[in-house]
């Protein structure tokens, strides 16, 4: 019996003994192209929002017959779950390249030693500052972002100049148009509230617009998020919220049904990313006649019109698994970050020099983002991961009838305080 | 080869009785019994092994592995740190925790009496009264229940959106203000029976299917003897078969309790758990401290929590049960 069970132990590890040789033969001796595999959010089509990813992982292996690319799409939020689960496992699982959003996330990854250190082979780039440290951690680059957004108000001209209203330059202007617009029976904003997201956009400008980089000295704990800056925006916001500013069902408006308030023109004003550029500008997406601008400067306010908030568009991050195929995976990036490869793209705003807007909007946006002095990275971007959704709900309860904002934001600066750590006195 | 080991176990049970006088027969009769037992129980052992292993690998490990991290402050990357009671402690104090508890009772609740008379109400229909019109009605009734979770999501959106939704529509198009103001996906007071009322429509299904069968098992002999006593209709189903179907509603009312507190996919796909925290569940919370907050620690203790809860209720729910059907 004891001899049976050993020749049968033998018999099911011989096919493991055999595999283990082949697998180390093919490892020693490697044939034909280097295989990058990529992990991407895009599904790689051709419509306006993918063209880009579609014709870089075409054109790429078109003119690097050496290098093979294997694409994942793995949509949203498959994208940040599967990547999250295999980092927490180790390197081995990992593709070498994924498409990353950087700051905080990317940082997360860099600490626990999962991503490669390409300062060396990545700083000498031609690219926007703001789009390089996006793709930073702690003095070391670790990716590109050859796309970079920026935060704005989408402005309908058509429904503007109909009602004789100017894009407004102040807080104070802006509320005369909404209650213009309000009595004309056109909803002032869309925002998509029910996602959570959505509505940080406009919250970050109005406590930039109240404090200026408040959210730098809460980041840095010279002050909390309860402090009298951000309570007084969340009152502004919630004002807003109560006044109908953002129609009648806020909460029960997802982000698409805002893009679809806004392509039909039932809204006005949009306060969102520069991403939206191309959809809002394709003729078979929207008839009407949109315009990007700053947000509003407020009375008395220490926030400028040039001060913007922005965010990683499209950008790739590169793994440890990466190291021993380090010559092809910066030839992927410095081909991503490319003029020719760039150009592809219909409407974001490009962080590398020499490529052109393709439209009025994407004109404008890129206008916006050259012109500014500071560039803040969205909150929920540059802030630890354990805190990031419970400052969207926060967020979100603003839009609450009746919540106490005060309140929420305490709530907010005890889980920050915590997690990050107390404010220094 | 079972049976033949079973039946050469019997053989040799016969000789110890037939040769008990004979000692030294009855030596070696005991001798290859105890070989054959010990044979048996090798091979029990080795039949056990396989799914013993599946079970230790993938659900009892994972069961272990879930309290340790329960008691850990884990991000998934980086080494662990023992916090003792923290991740339970903060659970409890953070208001998404308790709303989250809060919604799986509320919803345990309202599916044990909202979800299960109307399954016993159709499935008792739909076996009673057998016609042309009835049979079609068994396979649309379960229909919902087949569909995946994500399209019966999308079908619910489709009929509660607030800017176009059917309910909408509708109050538009009839002039019902009221019916048209109302917000069922936004509005704190009115999201979560909107998610509940899709769950009804899609949860349902199983429950009717469940009981149609219990009922039709019944004998039919029970049901002439009803009728001979006047007993028909929705009396029969009141003081007969009702009655009869206590230990299947109870499996009922431990399957949509369990449900309950794992449930995931439905408010999550319709609201996010959102407004605020209106349609929040266990589920939702657990992924949202796992996957988003990289909170491995806390999101295990929700973990631990459910399985904690879900026993619990299986054993009250089954408890004072002493026979069947």
């Amino acid at each position: 019996m004891r001899k049976h069970a050993l020749v049968l132990v033998l018999l099911a590890l011989l096919p493991g003994f055999l595999f283990a040789q082949g697998t180390k033969e093919t490892v020693a001796a490697p044939t034909g192209p280097v295989t990058l595999t990529i992990w991407g959010r895009d599904i790689p089509d051709t419509s306006s929002d993918h063209i880009y990813v579609h014709d870089l992982i075409e054109n790429f292996q078109k003119d690097n017959p050496d290098i093979k690319l294997e694409y994942i799409a793995l949509g949203d939020p498959g994208l940040a779950d599967k990547t999250k689960i295999t980092m927490a496992t180790g390197v081995d699982q990992l593709p070498e390249i994924i498409q990353s959003w950087g700051g905080s996330v990317m940082g997360g990854y860099a600490d626990a030693g999962r991503l490669l250190d390409l300062t060396e082979e990545l700083s000498a780039i031609p690219g926007s500052k703001a789009a390089q440290d996006a793709m930073s951690w702690k003095g070391k680059i670790y990716g590109v972002a050859p796309f970079f957004a920026v935060a704005g108000i989408f402005l309908n001209e058509e429904i503007f100049a109909k009602y004789g209203l100017q894009p407004p330059t102040t807080v104070t202007e802006m509320e005369k148009v909404c209650d213009t617009l309000l009595a004309k029976g056109v909803q002032p904003f869309a925002c998509g509230a029910k996602d959570k997201w959505p509505p940080l956009a406009m919250y970050m400008y109005l406590v930039n617009r109240y404090g200026g980089d408040a959210f730098g000295s809460a980041q840095a704990r010279k002050i909390g998020f309860d402090d009298a800056t951000f309570v007084k925006a969340a009152k502004k916001y919630q004002q807003w919220v109560s006044k109908g500013y953002f129609g009648d069902k806020p909460l029960g408006d997802a982000y698409g049904d805002a893009q679809q308030q806004m392509a039909s023109g039932r809204a006005a004003m949009m306060v969102t990313g520069s991403w939206m550029c191309a959809q809002f500008s394709d003729p078979t997406f929207t008839d009407q006649k949109l315009g990007f601008y700053a947000f509003p400067v407020l009375d008395g306010g220490v926030g400028k019109l040039t001060d913007v908030m922005g965010q990683t568009d499209i950008g790739f991050i590169v793994t440890k698994k990466a190291e021993a195929k380090k010559d092809a995976t910066v030839r992927f990036l410095k081909y991503a970050m490319g003029v020719n490869a760039c150009s592809s793209d219909p409407g974001r705003i490009c962080s590398v020099p020499g490529v052109p807007a393709k439209n009025n909007l994407t004109g404008m946006a890129s206008k916006l983002f050259s012109q500014s002095k500071t560039v803040q990275f969205w909150w929920d971007q540059d802030l630890p991961p354990a805190v990031t959704s419970p400052l969207n709900d926060t967020i979100q309860s603003f839009f609450l009838p009746g919540s106490d904002v005060a309140s929420a934001l305490t709530q907010f600066e005890a889980l920050v305080a915590d997690e990050v750590g107390p404010v220094k006195k | 080869m079972c049976d033949a080991s079973l039946r050469r176990h019997r053989l040799y049970e016969e000789e110890d009785i037939m040769k008990g006088v004979d000692g030294t027969v009855l030596t070696i009769s005991s001798e290859i019994r105890k070989k054959t037992l010990r044979d048996r129980k090798r091979f029990v052992f080795f039949c056990i092994l396989p799914a013993f292993l599946f079970l230790a690998l993938f659900m009892y490990y994972p069961i272990v592995e879930t309290f340790r991290l329960s008691f850990m402050k884990s991000s998934g990357l980086g080494a662990d740190r023992y916090v003792g009671l923290e991740n339970y402690r903060k659970l409890f104090a953070s208001e998404e925790f308790r709303q989250g508890l809060l919604h799986v009772f509320l919803w345990a609740f309202w599916s044990i009496i909202i979800q299960l008379p109307l399954s016993f109400f159709i499935a008792f229909s739909l076996t009673f009264y057998v016609n042309r019109f009835t049979k079609p009605m068994r396979a649309i009734f379960y229909l919902a229940n087949v569909l995946p979770s994500a399209i019966t999501a999308m079908l619910g959106k489709f009929v509660f959106s607030p800017t176009n939704g059917i309910l909408n529509s509708i109050g538009v198009k009839a002039g019902w203000k009221w019916l048209a103001a109302i917000d069922f996906l936004g509005d704190v007071h009115v999201a979560f029976w909107s998610v509940f009322a899709v769950a009804t429509w899609a949860y349902t299904g199983f429950p009717i299917i469940f009981l149609m069968a219990k009922i039709e098992q019944m004998p039919k002999d029970m049901k002439e003897a009803a009728e001979i006593d006047g007993v028909t209709g929705w009396k029969y189903a009141w003081y007969i078969v009702l009655p009869n179907l206590k230990f299947p509603m109870r499996i009922l009312a431990v399957l949509c309790t369990i449900g309950s507190l794992k449930l995931f996919d439905l408010p999550y796909m319709m609201t996010t758990g959102g407004p605020g925290y209106a349609t929040i569940t266990l589920g939702i919370s657990l992924y949202r401290q796992g996957f988003i907050n990289w909170q491995y620690g806390r999101a295990s203790a929700i973990g631990v929590i459910i399985l904690v809860l879900s026993l619990i209720f299986t054993v009250l729910e089954f408890s004072g049960h002493k026979e069947g059907g």
